[in-house]
């Protein structure tokens, strides 16, 4: 005897059929997700974010180039003035700009654009280190940003005149 | 004393809060990955461990509203 069962003796007990009662499967439960268990998922992502994170930065750690690294780039005579040249630190995958302006000052900086990574190239005329990809364009005393979509500096690059030869030392970001 | 009521309104507010640091940690994540990308290697160590920060949190969150439940349980319905 049933303590639900209606007391006409319908097939159906309230708004649920009686047979659902006996069936093992509770398809409308199955669809929901309580509070405990999302809690537990949110902490289970919390987790895996954080665990992706490490990697992360152990990925960085792993490929970080030598802190001090000298590397000949040029000879001092061998960029004119308003000139520029194409090379590479610390690595052969860094393409970097030395860019020499009128009155001789030499910087360099990373040819890497810190917006999507396009190779920034030395305008003279604009007086700017320029992005073709979407026109973003730097300084080439700083390497601070003057416009377009990039927000962040390149990172420059250090030069030291060493003797007739100019000298990469450092990065500085 | 806990009432069901509140322990009701504490896990609310508690998945509210780790849901919340979750997206913090997908921000960073983000921002890790921008910075190995740029080469900048001092930002990652500091968001691995703020991400690991969070992380703890939301962890000592969940124990402490998951104990806060059982103890409402083992208690008994009061209020």
């Amino acid at each position: 005897m049933r303590a639900d069962a209606s007391h006409d003796g319908d097939r159906f007990s309230g708004e649920r059929p009686r047979w659902r009662e006996d069936f093992p499967v509770r398809w409308d439960e199955d669809n929901y997700m309580t509070r405990r268990e999302l809690a537990k998922f949110l902490a289970l992502g919390s987790g895996l974010l954080a665990g992706v994170n490490v990697l992360i930065a152990y990925i960085g750690l792993a490929h970080a180039p030598p802190a001090t690294q000298v590397l000949r780039v040029a000879g001092v005579d061998d960029v004119p003035p308003g000139g520029s040249l194409v090379f590479h630190y610390p690595t052969a995958d860094d393409p970097c700009i030395l860019v020499r302006d009128g009155s001789g000052r030499v910087d360099a900086f990373s040819q890497v654009c810190t917006h999507l990574s396009c190779a920034v190239v030395h305008r003279p005329d604009a007086k700017a280190l320029v992005c073709p990809c979407h026109n973003g364009s730097f300084s080439p005393l700083d390497g601070r940003p003057l416009a377009g979509p990039p927000t962040r500096r390149l990172p420059r690059i250090v030069i030291e005149q060493r003797g007739g030869s100019l000298m990469a030392t450092g990065i500085e970001v | 004393m806990e009432t069901r009521q509140q322990g009701s309104t504490l896990f609310s507010a508690i998945l509210v809060l780790i849901a919340t640091l979750v997206v913090i940690q997908l921000w960073l994540v983000a921002a890790a990955l921008d910075a190995l990308l740029a080469r900048q290697i001092a930002v990652l160590v500091p968001t691995a461990l703020a991400s690991g920060a969070l992380f703890t949190l939301s962890g000592g969150l969940l124990w402490y509203v998951v104990s806060f439940d059982k103890r409402l349980r083992h208690g008994g319905p009061r209020g």
